[in-house]
């Protein structure tokens, strides 16, 4: 378990990271909090050319508050986000998440960016981006652009951007007011990667469901939104009936598969279940918000 | 008699400051000049013929020194001999060959084919995927029920077939006893294949000497053992070679074996002529090191009315993998298993059946309680079924057919003799101690709101020790005695040097206070010696919960020849007759006379460096050793109850709630105890929980990283509740009993139990670990009924 030969650039700014990744398109790899980089080098599942640190790079770590949301730098530890004020306040929802990513020594060193750009369709942070609409802002030979979460997970570990473009910051736009949400994740052992899980919020008007979202992960190649629950909730009174079917509408939407740890009529169960938890945790919430 | 009684006394650990900060020395932290990388080529395919194996392109690459092949290996000397000859020449065991290095044809995947020795791990693991090998695939038998079939594919084709032991045992009639019970209840049990999984995993460090001998450092739990097979396998003099087990990072079994790979070590090492080392990794480690516990139990037993157990039969099939452990046969899981059945009921009819097989997987061998968690497990759970099926509870069932303790010593009917044991007290107090009549109440207060309480009793006696007139009458060559040798300096201190191999048991200690109580010494004036075959008299190292007793019976023996001669010593300086001397804190007292005395530290001064000062005719020095050979068997016992929370949407199990009433006899150290306990326990959750090794059905393992195979880990482990009995028993120095394996042997059964009790409304049979969230979830949706919460 070690891993084959490769060149190693330690970048000092972004404009240097980005230079030596156009350097050897495709061959290039991001070295962040090598939270999933290094034990995939090391069982010699990725064979990367070069590796191009982004550690030292100044700057792109930080957590602002930006026009009622918040922007999360690249390089922000899980940790730095489990702590935030900010964040508590604003998307207490990442909190709770947080206490779910991997362990404590795990969560100091692994990075919000690099988790969003490795794109593992079971971890949080993928999730709750498209659960929040995150808008994920890029930097590459060509220049910056923005993202919409909804367009940024492609396929299996696999996103829009492009060879030589790194993720620069993650904006989380503002929750309207009387939201509330809910976070729901079953695994084998606290830490591991989810069987399943839930994201839900729900923005109510008196008991009248005004907008509800749900994300979804570890039950697709992608993290996945339910589109068809979310729009079976929309204007329709927060009870509990309505709940257990969109959590069985939400089942019928994920797209699970087999492992060693669990199969996917049990992944789609937990869909269901887990759904139900999640809508209802937010609708308590929102209603006391 | 000692008068500072340490034993008994919950003294800390003195190992621990150099394990917690980072001081001790295993195998990977030894650097030796012009040390050579291993990395080994393992086989892709679960039974394949091996066409062709090219190493060119592999030898070719800058930084690599040789490649060893199987080829290379069977064409020199006494190498070229099978790894393994006759260590059990059962007479209805078929031994197989396993070659160190495959030839011919490999039967599982990781077998080793080939060695690349390089001057980085780095570069040999470059190597090593640069040689190739030719495979002609064979159909992969994975199944132990298929591996009996007419036309399966053999292993071992010299057999015939893929059976390589066949026994049959028991007493009474269990036939006829069944035939009478008013109620027979019956299950098919499957265990989960799970393995040792110790933190360090193995390692080996070979090195050349300057007269032609050679020095092993391994990660082993009897070096001494090491050095003899691995001696005779090479046909290497023995003397000339120095086994060493430094710091090991755990065991528990796994490492009381002989490997290919510390053989390949000392043979590559005197081919090269340089020191060679090779460190295990977590995916050899899965794929390499033996597994455990793959059985099918069917078993059933018969009652009476009133639910008297009247005799039991079983069959039982144990899957091997592909060849047998060295110096312990794979069979004995299964064998053990057999023999433990019974339990510490009152069975007066059992039969048998044994049938051990081979398949296309990794070998199998002992690991951590062997035979006794399944064997636990069934017993325990047909009780419960039967309990159910009569209206009694669990408790009660278990009342009427434990030996009661007058009816001690008592010999089962598989012939072990129970000497002593307090099963029945140990039942009593756990159900005090987490009163259970209390929880039966908050459990149909539970029910009422959908929640789903359950409680798991586990009644258990357990064999430790294993003294060699254990093994002999089972065929096994080699013995397991003990050793110890106490030796003092001229300033008073002493060396303590032992053929046991604490792996994290904390023997320093435990031994230190018998020390000390036998010497009137402290525990700090104690230096321990341990693991190194030059430095320590021959012994069987640690496991089968040995150590207190047979290692503990050495050093005490070793303690009383040193504190006789002490008592002589004594007796002519102070002038007074020996039996009027006795030990205090650091001194020879006169009885009655206390400001008599003489200072230990004197006595060790004039014995080893003032020796003109002794008595007449007494011979310089102040040291002895000691064998001693232990009783055959001793049992240890104790009461494991978990009380469980089962989520009914999801399936998952929490424990908020675990208790152990153990049993050990004398306790050295309660609260090594105590921590043993818990970590078998930790063990036996990963059992009952996580962990499962998953095949394909060409034999590829599935579970080779700790995403996929799950132990658990400190978070993941409930508190832990653990209540003593101190029944002594009278065969052993000290009263002492073996412990360490129970918490792994009652976990998974009082777990199991647990489940079964609260999934017991749903009519769900509860047959099978681990108790993943989906299997739970199964159990209680397959049953047809409502599962929302």
């Amino acid at each position: 378990m070690k891993p084959p030969a490769f060149d190693y650039v330690c970048a000092r700014s972004l404009d240097e990271a980005i230079d030596a990744l156009g350097r050897r398109p495709g061959e290039a790899k991001i070295l962040a909090g090598g939270q999933s980089l290094t034990p995939m080098l090391n069982f010699r599942l990725a064979h990367p050319g070069m590796l191009v640190d982004i550690n030292r790079i100044p700057g792109i770590d930080a957590i602002r508050d930006d026009d009622g949301g918040v922007r999360i730098g690249t390089l922000a530890r899980h940790r730095a986000i489990e702590v935030s004020d900010s964040i508590r306040k604003k998307f207490p929802i990442l909190t709770a998440a947080a206490a779910h990513v991997g362990h404590l020594a795990i969560r100091n060193r692994g990075t919000f960016g690099g988790s969003i750009a490795h794109a593992d369709p079971a971890a949080e942070w993928p999730m709750l981006a498209l659960l929040l609409d995150a808008q994920i802002e890029a930097k590459g030979p060509q220049g910056a652009r923005t993202i919409p979460a909804r367009e940024f997970f492609t396929t299996f570990l696999t996103t829009a951007l492009g060879d030589a473009e790194i993720l620069t910051e993650v904006k989380l736009p503002a929750l309207p007011a009387k939201t509330g949400w809910g976070f729901e994740e079953l695994s084998r052992r606290p830490g591991d990667f989810a069987l399943a899980a839930v994201a839900a919020i729900v923005t109510l008007d008196g008991k009248t469901i005004k907008d509800a979202r749900i994300s979804m992960g570890g039950v697709g190649g992608t993290p996945l939104r339910a589109p068809g629950a979310e729009a079976l909730l929309r204007g329709k009174p927060a009870d509990a009936a309505l709940f257990e079917q969109a959590g069985k509408k939400a089942a019928e939407e994920s797209d699970p598969s087999n492992d060693v740890h669990a199969t996917a009529d049990y992944r789609r169960h937990l869909v269901s279940v887990l759904t139900r938890r999640a809508l209802t945790s937010a609708a308590e919430k929102a209603a006391q918000g | 008699m000692a008068v500072t009684k340490l034993v008994g006394a919950r003294v800390t650990r003195v190992e621990d400051p150099r394990f917690l900060c980072g001081q001790a020395r295993y195998v990977e932290g030894i650097q030796l000049p012009g040390m050579l990388h291993i990395a080994y080529v393992r086989s892709a395919h679960a039974h394949a013929r091996i066409l062709a194996v090219d190493a060119k392109q592999a030898e070719a690459l800058p930084g690599v020194h040789r490649v060893f092949t199987g080829a290379d290996i069977a064409s020199l000397g006494p190498m070229g001999q099978p790894f393994r000859a006759d260590v059990f020449p059962h007479p209805v065991f078929k031994q197989c060959v396993w070659p160190c290095l495959a030839t011919g044809k490999v039967r599982y995947v990781g077998e080793p084919i080939a060695a690349v020795l390089a001057d980085t791990r780095y570069i040999a693991e470059d190597a090593a995927e640069l040689v190739e090998v030719q495979y002609d695939p064979l159909p992969a038998v994975i199944d132990p029920e298929a591996a009996l079939l007419p036309g399966a594919a053999l292993l071992h084709e010299e057999f015939g077939d893929n059976v390589v032991m066949k026994v049959s045992g028991g007493g009474g009639d269990a036939d006829a006893a069944l035939r009478g019970a008013a109620l027979v209840v019956r299950d098919r049990f499957r265990t989960n294949r799970h393995c040792a999984m110790p933190m360090e995993g193995r390692a080996t460090l070979a090195a050349p000497g300057p007269d032609g001998d050679l020095t092993l450092w391994t990660s082993t739990q009897t070096p001494h053992l090491v050095r003899s097979r691995v001696a005779a396998i090479m046909g290497f003099p023995e003397q000339k070679l120095r086994v060493v087990g430094p710091d090991v990072g755990g065991g528990f079994g796994l490492k009381c074996h002989v490997f290919a790979e510390e053989v390949l070590a000392c043979f590559f090492a005197r081919e090269v002529g340089r020191p060679v080392k090779w460190i295990e990794d977590r995916r050899e480690h899965f794929l390499g090191s033996f597994h455990a516990k793959d059985l099918v139990v069917d078993c059933e037993m018969g009652f009476d009315a009133d639910g008297t157990l009247l005799g039991m039969r079983a069959d039982i099939i144990g899957d091997l993998g592909a060849y047998s452990a060295d110096p312990w046969p794979s069979p004995f899981e299964a064998l053990q298993l057999a023999a433990a059945l019974p339990g510490p009921y009152r069975v007066r009819h059992y039969a048998y059946d044994v049938r051990c097989v081979c398949t296309n997987k990794t070998t199998l061998s002992v690991y951590r309680g062997v035979g006794l968690p399944a064997a636990v497990l069934v017993q325990e759970q047909l009780m419960d079924v039967a309990a159910r099926k009569l209206g009694l509870d669990p408790a009660e069932i278990r009342r009427r057919n434990l030996i009661a303790p007058s009816e001690f010593p008592y010999d089962s009917i598989t012939g072990l003799h129970y000497d002593s044991s307090s099963s029945s007290d140990a039942l009593e107090k756990g159900l005090a101690a987490i009163d259970y009549d209390g929880f039966r109440a908050r459990q149909r207060a539970a029910r009422e709101q959908g929640r789903l309480l359950g409680i798991g009793i586990c009644t258990y006696i357990e064999m430790t020790t294993f003294g060699t007139h254990y093994w002999a009458p089972l065929g096994i060559e080699h013995s397991a005695y003990e050793s110890a040798t106490v030796r003092f300096d001229a300033q008073g201190g002493v060396t303590l040097s032992v053929g046991t191999f604490s792996h994290g048991q904390g023997h320093h200690t435990t031994y230190a206070q018998m020390l000390a109580d036998e010497l009137g010494i402290a525990i700090e004036d104690v230096r321990f010696e341990q693991g190194d075959t030059s430095a320590t008299a021959y012994g069987w190292g640690t496991w089968g919960s040995r150590s207190v007793v047979a290692g503990g019976g050495a050093v005490v023996g070793a303690a009383r020849k040193v504190r006789d001669k002490m008592m002589r010593i004594a007796s002519h300086v102070l002038e007074v007759a020996p039996e009027d001397l006795e030990i205090a804190p650091g001194k020879i007292v006169v009885k009655g006379a206390p400001q008599r005395s003489l200072a230990v530290r004197e006595i060790a001064r004039i014995a080893v460096y003032s020796s003109w000062r002794l008595p007449p005719g007494e011979d310089p020095g102040l040291e002895a050793t000691q064998y001693y050979d232990p009783p055959p068997v001793t049992f240890a016992n104790a009461t494991h109850i978990a009380e469980v929370e089962i989520d009914p949407g999801t399936g998952r199990v929490e424990i908020p709630r675990y208790l152990v009433v153990e049993d050990c006899g004398v306790m050295i150290n309660p609260r090594i105890v105590e921590a043993q306990v818990v970590g078998g326990i930790a063990q036996g959750l990963g059992n009952a929980l996580y962990e499962h090794h998953l095949y394909d059905e060409n034999g590829q393992l599935l579970t080779t990283s700790l995403m996929d195979y799950l132990v658990p880990t400190a978070a993941d482990v409930p508190d832990v509740r653990v209540e003593h009995i101190e029944t002594p028993t009278p065969l052993t120095v000290n009263g002492v009993k073996g412990m360490g394996e129970g918490g792994s042997i009652g976990a998974p059964a009082a777990v199991l139990n647990a489940v079964a009790d609260a999934l017991a409304p749903f009519g769900a049979s509860v047959r099978e670990l681990p108790l993943h969230p989906e299997r739970v979830w199964r159990l209680i949706h397959e049953s047809g009924s409502d599962t929302r919460a």
